[in-house]
């Protein structure tokens, strides 16, 4: 039976290689140039393709420079006025209906795979703060998929560069927490926010041109982020229930690694048992799988510490020392952290820091970006898995 | 497709013509309901659209008599996808089939009184059958499936002309359950959200005066939203309204009901009994009953393993898997009664290296820090009530009523 994804606001017919069969929508115009489809129907308007050959198309560079508004990594020798093909990247803007974008504004898909490129390599840049690297690499890939979006393109490379914005959307997710600033908050709204939008299409782009039983690479690894992201029932990142959501995966994807990782994870999460979160996660979980569980680490963590607080027998206050070990965390941190849910600590009579316990102060951690380290977590694993 | 020949054609043709007309005519709601009902595949229908096919220009026929061309439009897309679904084009039937649906809905408008309602269902049933059959034709042919969604569209359109203050607003419900069935069907389950404010919450809608068969597959839908989203005490109520209300005779519907009731109340603390179960022939429910009753967790893992496949579709495994706890509670509760048989005097104290070695029988195999991290929820939670003394790594029951009951209500709460 047919399972797709539907409601999502980008379009994903296909463009295939001339070895993928694949399918169209019948009431959408399709890419004349590479038509393999034996079928005789009617030529309709096809969608654009583009022809622009450098990262930004050539007059919107010169109306930039004019303009000056030319982002830090795109003036030339620091000049805001003068920039080249080299460093401009085309900025996101809302087109207001395909008939008014040009083809040489748009780009086709090995431009756009040099500028992703591009992009990406800026992420370790030192120069500048991380938010206004992220700012600036945010607002150009949301045009690389704008570009992408308007010529309908979706096969294999295209999955890999929705993959790699996806992973630029988590591991912003991570960075931006160490970032200070009255904009970070929105910024992290804003990230978490196309962070869906990018999920969204990938996912349609995966259903789209699926053989039977055919699940891609690391398509697992990726439809386990929409898991961690919806551990919560009330926090509904991206609407759909997970029940719902669990109806349409394929066997293939529910049996795979990454998917039955997640499983275990919420059944640990939903039953409050947070020592086998905490160790699962540790002992399993990929880079971008432990970047999106950060916020659910620290949910269980003060969840356990609130427990802790709430049944423990008073005239035998809680080790801090048995405390960090439960939590994986470093004895400072847990410190911290009893002092972030109004609890205090105390030394005992022979120098050990405890917790005592039926404080009535508890309350629950402000939503601030604080992390602590998960200690354990197998260091080398994640990064070997960085690529 | 049997031979027929002009004559006998262009006689079933208008016979066929007759009786469309005086159905509407003398507002025959019962004779009009047979003339639409494709897929009933009677011998009548399918007889006349091999006439069609054979006769070819059933237009001309149409035309030729004040009497028929009055109803033009509507005959002329009835028979075009008649004429198709006999030959298997089913893309094709469903097009006609939805004009023809459009120009019938208008001429409904114009009807005063509700007489041809029942008729009007038909419409909307077979327009979601026809539905989903071409899709199932354009996916087969490598395209992408969309009249399922383009039948959601008309259904909501005709509910629109039922919503109004006249007689005809008591078919809102039915259109409303089409439309869910299309929902659910389609995955877009989000979209019900806009038809249920419009019931709920409209003033021209009296819930109670909706035929009782409309109200209970209502009940049954919303109550599956609410176990979506895992509001259990709301899942219950209207699913156990559906069950009150459903004709008992109904054994299929009865199940389906019972087959989402069940986890909602064993989330409640509340047990089905076994003949229940056996009646219904619901026996995926069986093992997670009995892994409840006995505390057994290594059963109840299984139990979902075994049927994981179905469980994961209907969507009930999260809920299922959320059980866990209380099969913790029935474990400990065993313990307690066992040490309470052999040392009264202690028994309300629960060493967690008994624990430890009770799940080691069930072969589950958990470290202290474990156990203590799920007595610690336990107790949390209220499932368990008592305290842990973690230095002496024991639970120390309260006296009174150290597992107390759920009593209807979800688990933390």
């Amino acid at each position: 039976m047919n399972r797709r994804s539907r409601g999502s606001s980008s379009s994903s017919g296909s463009v295939g290689g001339a070895s993928d069969s694949y399918r169209r929508r019948s009431d959408v115009p399709r890419n004349r140039s590479n038509d393999n489809n034996k079928g005789g129907d009617s030529a309709d308007v096809s969608f654009i393709v583009g022809t622009c050959s450098s990262m930004c198309p050539e007059r919107e560079r010169v109306t930039r420079e004019r303009l000056r508004d030319l982002s830090v990594f795109e003036r030339l020798h620091g000049n805001p006025t003068e920039s080249s093909s080299d460093l401009a990247v085309k900025k996101f803007c809302r087109t207001l209906s395909a008939a008014d974008v040009q083809a040489s504004d748009v780009r086709p898909l090995p431009v756009l795979e040099e500028t992703l490129r591009y992009l990406l390599s800026l992420m370790d840049s030192r120069e500048h703060p991380f938010e206004v690297v992220h700012d600036f690499i945010f607002d150009r890939t949301r045009s690389i998929r704008q570009d992408l979006s308007i010529q309908n393109l979706a096969n294999e490379r295209v999955i890999h560069l929705y993959e790699e914005i996806v992973k630029f959307h988590v591991i912003s997710r991570q960075r931006l927490q160490s970032c200070s600033g009255a904009s970070i908050s929105s910024m992290h709204h804003l990230n978490m926010e196309q962070l869906a939008k990018t999920l969204t299409t990938l996912y349609n782009i995966y259903d789209v041109n699926r053989k039977p039983d055919y699940i891609y690479e690391n398509e697992a690894e990726f439809r386990s982020l929409y898991v961690l992201l919806h551990l919560n029932t009330s926090s509904g990142v991206m609407g759909e229930p997970l029940s719902l959501w669990f109806r349409k995966l394929t066997s293939n994807l529910i049996k795979s690694k990454e998917m039955c990782f997640v499983r275990k994870l919420l059944r640990s999460y939903r039953n409050g048992n947070y020592r086998s979160f905490l160790r699962t996660t540790a002992s399993e979980a990929t880079y971008l799988q432990y970047c999106i569980s950060e916020p659910h680490i620290r949910e269980m963590r003060s969840f356990a510490v609130e427990c802790i607080n709430n049944v423990c027998y008073k005239l035998q206050p809680y080790p801090l020392l048995r405390l960090s070990q439960n939590l994986m965390m470093k004895e400072m941190d847990v410190e911290s952290l009893c002092h972030e849910c109004g609890l205090e600590i105390r030394t005992d009579s022979d120098g050990s820091i405890v917790l005592p316990t039926k404080q009535t102060n508890f309350c629950s951690p402000k939503e601030g970006f604080k992390n602590y380290d998960l200690i354990g977590i197998e260091v080398e694993r994640l990064l070997c898995e960085d690529t | 497709m049997a031979y027929v020949s002009m004559g006998e054609a262009h006689r079933r043709i208008t016979e066929y013509l007759n009786r469309f007309c005086d159905a509407v005519s003398y507002q025959d709601s019962s004779m009009l309901c047979r003339l639409l009902s494709f897929s009933s595949n009677s011998p009548s229908l399918l007889s006349l659209a091999d006439a069609l096919n054979v006769f070819q220009d059933a237009s001309s026929l149409i035309r030729q008599s004040d009497k028929f061309s009055e109803y033009g439009e509507i005959l002329a897309h009835l028979f075009r996808s008649l004429q198709s679904y006999r030959v298997g084009n089913l893309v094709e039937a469903y097009l006609a089939f939805e004009k023809f649906a459009n120009a019938f809905v208008q001429e409904f408008r114009n009807w005063e009184s509700a007489w041809a309602l029942e008729a009007l269902y038909v419409v909307c049933y077979e327009i979601r059958i026809l539905a989903e059959k071409a899709d199932k034709e354009l996916t087969s042919n490598g395209k992408s499936p969309e009249k399922l969604k383009a039948a959601g569209s008309l259904l909501m359109k005709v509910f629109g002309v039922l919503a109004g203050k006249g007689p005809k607003r008591v078919g809102a419900l039915y259109v409303t359950c089409q439309l869910f069935k299309t929902y659910f069907k389609l995955g877009t389950v989000n979209l019900c959200r806009s038809v249920i404010r419009s019931i709920e919450t409209a003033r021209i809608f009296d819930f109670e005066e909706f035929p009782r068969r409309d109200k209970v597959t209502y009940m049954y839908y919303t109550g599956r939203l609410e176990v979506f989203n895992e509001n259990f005490p709301a899942a219950d109520t209207k699913l156990s309204y559906a069950l009150q209300h459903c004709n008992p005779k109904r054994e299929r519907n009865i199940r389906m009901i019972l087959k989402y009731l069940i986890p909602v109340k064993l989330s409640l603390g509340i047990i089905p009994k076994d003949e229940l179960l056996q009646k219904y022939n619901l026996h995926e429910y069986m093992n997670v009953v009995q892994a409840l009753r006995k505390g057994d967790l290594r059963l109840l893992r299984h139990a979902l393993q075994e049927h994981e496949d179905r469980f994961l579709r209907s969507g009930v495994y999260l809920v299922l898997e959320k059980l866990e706890l209380q099969v913790y509670q029935r474990l400990m509760k065993k313990i307690y009664i066992i040490q309470k048989l052999s040392d009264p005097a202690r028994a309300h104290q629960l060493k967690l290296e008994v624990i430890a070695k009770a799940l080691r029988w069930l072969e589950i195999d958990m470290d202290l820090d474990e156990v203590e991290c799920i007595m610690t929820i336990l107790i949390y939670k209220n499932l368990v009530k008592g305290y842990l003394a973690h230095k002496s790594k024991v639970v120390v029951l309260s006296k009174q009523d150290p597992f107390p009951k759920l009593n209807g209500k979800p688990v933390g709460s």
